[in-house]
């Protein structure tokens, strides 16, 4: 994941429209795309509503004048778990449902039912409605100013500052963790082979991540030293710069918003 | 164990999150006491090294893999579980947000399964077994096996109650696999505390006490 962390803030160094928004419009927008999402029930409601969110999403994705292809390889980094706990709902009963027509019979006692196919896809119709609000986030606003958006948006500043250290932090890490991984490499180390004793690779792998740690710290004492003698301190985000919205901002934000509530509101009203 | 948005009713959510907000009070009142000038990279370095260390995919059984979650060690190293609830909502907001691994709705639920769980059992459990006389790496090393297990049930039982996952399955899932993952975790945790008292002794808070108390 961290290794992917140079591309995506690249990314987000874009000058599209959507780019140059302010990162509390993004910010907001998100929320009520995914909280909208999240609020409407477990139902086949969910596919005209998640067939809505798409359209809306590609009309964003198309004004950021990113490739697609980024948005494939930013979703398929997402999928693990979501994806494990979805594939394995066709095996189960829920409580959703009260009656389970079994369309495939396996060894085992082992069934897949029709309601829990359909689960199964509205369960991930809905996880990806709202993730891709996120990529389109992540994808289009720089770490720096998603932070300012947020603190400007209330986020208390001592976290601000930490967060703010912490994205330092990441680079250095990530830079850390691929020459580890070179070096690793270079004297043929696999932590998944089996030729090593699997005490020598937990005692290696252990050693990386505290040497990681360690060399990082020091890294980053430097580092923070010379930015407190540059006059950056812990207070570096208490005083941030106020910022006001344009009507241009407030409009569309009210715009995404209703849209979302509306849409969502008939959806839940004349479908569910 | 990140669990993602859309696996937990919207009121579910809400209530983990009103939780999880009381308790990141909490832990913003330990870091406006506790963060002193000198201190804010070590924490800053700690949510990156945690981030970083998630992202080291370890081996555990046939050909599958997890990663650490990092709570214990957080709580070990600054010597307050309030240390290890800010670091893991810290990873968590850089998760969630830039990367998608886990959710906005459920970042309540994960952070208390990550850093509330992992944090408070981590830091209590650690005290009490070296309290005891056990070893310290040992004491490190157990507490962040039951971190880590602990964290995976209760997330394993968050997803039965919202209907996403039966229980059961979900409870040997979960619970099978991260007994495995729980196990490095806790080596590898032990493993870094011993690396960071041998090379940089000063950065473990209960080092600084004693001396403070000497």
């Amino acid at each position: 994941m961290i290794e992917h962390l140079a591309t995506i803030e690249r990314d987000a160094q874009g000058t599209s429209r959507v780019h140059q928004l302010d990162a509390r419009v993004k910010i907001l927008i998100t929320f009520a795309a995914i909280i909208s999402m999240v609020a409407m029930p477990y139902s086949t409601a969910i596919y005209p509503l998640a067939i809505c969110w798409f359209g809306l999403f590609i009309v964003w994705w198309i004004f950021s004048d990113l490739s697609p292809r980024v948005f494939f390889w930013r979703y398929l980094m997402t999928l693990p778990f979501g994806m494990f706990i979805i594939i394995f709902q066709i095996f189960f009963k829920n409580p959703y449902y009260d009656v389970f027509t079994p369309i495939i019979t396996l060894p085992f006692g082992i069934s897949i039912f029709a309601e829990s196919v359909e689960f199964a896809t509205i369960l991930a119709l809905k996880f990806t409605a709202c993730i891709i609000w996120v990529i389109l986030l992540s994808s289009t606003t720089p770490m720096e100013d998603l932070l300012q958006g947020a603190r400007r948006l209330g986020l208390p500043s001592v976290m601000a500052l930490s967060l703010g250290m912490m994205i330092r932090y990441l680079f250095v890490f990530a830079e850390m963790y691929a020459n580890i991984n070179d070096a690793l490499a270079v004297r043929h180390f696999n932590a998944f082979s089996r030729a090593l004793s699997y005490h020598y690779r937990l005692k290696i792998l252990a050693y990386t991540i505290g040497m990681m740690f360690l060399r990082s710290y020091e890294q980053g004492e430097r580092t923070y030293i010379a930015m407190l003698c540059r006059g950056y301190g812990k207070d570096a985000y208490e005083h941030l710069e106020k910022k006001r919205l344009n009507g241009r901002d407030y409009s569309l934000i009210m715009s995404m918003v209703t849209i979302f509530c509306v849409t969502s509101t008939a959806v839940f009203l004349f479908w569910v | 164990m990140h669990i993602p948005d859309a696996f937990l009713p919207l009121w579910q959510s809400a209530i983990y999150w009103i939780v999880a907000l009381v308790l990141i009070a909490l832990a913003l009142k330990w870091a406006k006491n506790e963060l002193s000038e000198d201190k804010i990279p070590l924490v800053a370095v700690l949510s990156a090294g945690i981030f970083a260390i998630q992202a080291f995919n370890l081996p555990v059984a046939m050909g599958t893999s997890g990663h650490l979650v990092g709570g214990a060690l957080a709580a070990i190293v600054l010597g307050s579980p309030y240390a290890a609830v800010f670091i893991l909502t810290l990873v968590l907001i850089i998760q969630g947000i830039i990367f998608g691994d886990g959710g906005l709705t459920t970042m309540g639920v994960n952070i208390l399964n990550m850093g509330v769980i992992g944090g408070f059992v981590g830091f209590y459990e650690y005290k009490t077994l070296s309290g005891a006389g056990l070893n310290r790496y040992a004491s490190a090393g157990i507490v962040a096996w039951l971190a880590c297990v602990i964290a995976a049930i209760a997330a394993s039982l968050e997803m039965a109650i919202a209907g996403t996952f039966p229980l059961v399955p979900g409870l040997i899932a979960m619970g099978t696999y991260h007994v495995a993952i729980g196990v490095i975790e806790g080596i590898i945790t032990a493993a870094a505390i011993y690396f960071i008292a041998t090379a940089r002794p000063d950065l473990l808070a209960e080092n600084v006490t004693t001396e403070a108390a000497a």
